[in-house]
């Protein structure tokens, strides 16, 4: 279990420099793809499954794939990915920091366990994830309204910075 | 803009300050922070030309770094200590970080890089709001974690952004960004006391936000925006040049002005808790910053007016600009100076 783990939080590195090294977009969606899905898997194995079901419901598979498709829209002749030489070097750059900094602190064998998200490792119905829902609900409703008037917030906002088509803000639209 | 969207993002941008100055954990308080930036975008690129969508664009980028880096530092210390109140930050590595994110949003140096730029993409309104309401939030955040920050970081962080703030400002001839590194400066005033006595962080503020406040509505008043069109505002409205030749040696930190106030109060501080080299490293990055405030008053006050023209000045018709809060703000950034006992008070 923890080598799998291991597997999938070494997946999540190298999917985030993927991201990170600016590639094409269309490649760095894959990227993001590669270390949600991973992220999910990681959350899994913590016994946060439903926060995972979650995750890949509305973040992979509903706002990564309208990202998907606006990036499709917006494609290059020449799209570059991470073989090409300017975002090579990004990548190497990335993966010798990430390399140095768990270099440092790297622990012994006796560091760090795989714990999952409460305390009872598989015995108990209400796990940390969700229960952190239905409180959201309940004592953190305060909080959930005021996200939801972020959101409307968002919305106004994209609308205002995309008014005018080309001759607005941004005159690529 | 549209009024109704006008209204939704400027009320929001209040609902973010207030989300922020009203909460005790950090995701609440990260929350307010990005309302904050959120709100603020298309005020900014309002005005749909590049230089102010550039702008836009470098300030979204700083600020939702700074954010990112807030959440971290905030999980960080959640993850070692479990605690999520603002109050508990033990954490040395989530308190560092968390120094550095808010050093970064509110433009201390060596974060500052990004603020001459986007002020300068700006027109005076916008970077009105930016340099004073957007600063609240931050500082409320600093003043409640200041205890537990390392006193090396926020020293160097104060001295720092006062010789950057002074330095940095001496070859400008865009009003814009005078004002950017004048921002700098005294942040880093701000900064430096927080560990000894918040209270005069927060009178550092407010005389600040004064001060500013004045400067930009006294630009936005005669419509200039570099120190070539300064110095004609003589003939659009004289009282108002002689004003703010006054309300800009007031930000230098002259006596008998206001901004004498926090400049006399934090070295009386810093003195008092044993510290003269660094008062005395304060007070000559004062000096600095002086001077490009001098040159501003003289182009705009000391060299011309009164003389003989040789051409003809302009109409001085009725302006439609509302006048109060400049009036106010230009009142206030005069003649404080003599009320320090009473804002002492207030702040303890």
């Amino acid at each position: 279990m923890t080598y799998f783990m291991f597997l999938l939080l070494m997946a999540l590195v190298v999917g985030l420099v993927a991201v990170a090294s600016n590639p094409t977009p269309y490649f760095a969606a894959l990227g993001l793809v590669v270390a949600a899905g991973v992220g999910c898997g990681v959350l899994v194995g913590h016994g946060g499954s439903f926060l995972s079901l979650v995750l890949f419901l509305i973040y992979l598979g509903g706002m990564l794939v309208v990202f998907a498709y606006s990036a499709a829209l917006a494609a290059e002749p020449f799209p570059e990915a991470w073989g090409s030489r300017s975002v090579l070097g990004y990548v190497l750059v990335y993966l010798l920091g990430v390399s140095l900094v768990a270099g440092l602190f790297w622990g012994g064998w006796y560091e760090g366990s795989w714990v999952v998200v409460d305390g009872l490792k598989e015995f108990s119905i209400l796990r940390g994830d969700i229960s952190g829902v239905a409180v959201m609900y309940s004592s953190g409703g305060g909080m959930l309204v005021i996200c939801a008037w972020v959101l409307l917030l968002t919305l106004l906002v994209v609308l205002e910075l995309t008014r005018g088509l080309s001759r607005g803000t941004l005159r690529a639209v | 803009m549209n009024p109704y969207v006008l209204a939704i993002l400027l009320s929001s941008l209040g609902l973010g300050t207030t989300l922020t100055f009203a909460s005790s954990h950090w995701l609440l308080a990260w929350m307010g922070l990005e309302i904050n930036t959120l709100a603020i975008t298309p005020l900014m690129a309002q005005h749909h030309h590049p230089r102010a969508v550039e702008a836009t664009t470098k300030y979204f980028l700083t600020q939702a770094t700074a954010a990112a880096m807030i959440l971290f530092a905030s999980t960080t210390n959640a993850w070692m200590t479990g605690e999520w109140s603002i109050n508990d930050l033990t954490n040395p590595i989530a308190s560092t970080m968390f120094m550095t994110a808010l050093a970064l949003k509110i433009g201390l140096a060596p974060m500052h890089f990004w603020l001459p730029e986007v002020l300068q993409g700006l027109d005076l309104t916008t970077g009105l709001i930016l340099s004073t309401w957007q600063k609240l939030a931050p500082f409320a955040l600093i003043i409640q974690t200041a205890q537990t920050i390392d006193p090396t970081l926020l020293t160097l962080l104060g001295a720092t952004s006062t010789l950057v703030g002074g330095w940095g400002g001496l070859n400008q001839t865009q009003l814009r960004k005078i004002l950017a590194y004048s921002s700098i400066a005294h942040m880093g005033w701000m900064i430096i006391v927080i560990q000894y006595a918040p209270q005069l962080t927060l009178i550092a503020l407010g005389t600040y936000i004064i001060m500013t406040s004045a400067a930009f509505l006294t630009l936005k008043t005669s419509f200039t925006t570099k120190i070539n069109t300064l110095a004609t505002t003589w003939s659009k409205n004289p009282i108002l040049t002689s004003a703010t030749a006054l309300a800009l040696l007031s930000l230098g930190g002259l006596p008998p002005l206001t901004g004498f106030m926090p400049k006399w109060l934090i070295l009386q501080e810093l003195t008092k808790q044993d510290l003269p080299i660094i008062a005395t490293v304060m007070a000559l990055a004062a000096l600095i910053s002086l001077y490009f405030y001098l040159r501003l008053c003289y182009a705009m006050t000391l060299t011309i007016s009164p003389n003989t023209t040789n051409s003809t000045t302009p109409w001085r018709i009725q302006t439609t600009q509302t006048l109060l809060p400049l009036a106010l703000f230009t009142t206030t950034a005069l003649g404080l100076l003599p009320m320090t006992p009473t804002i002492m008070m207030l702040t303890t």
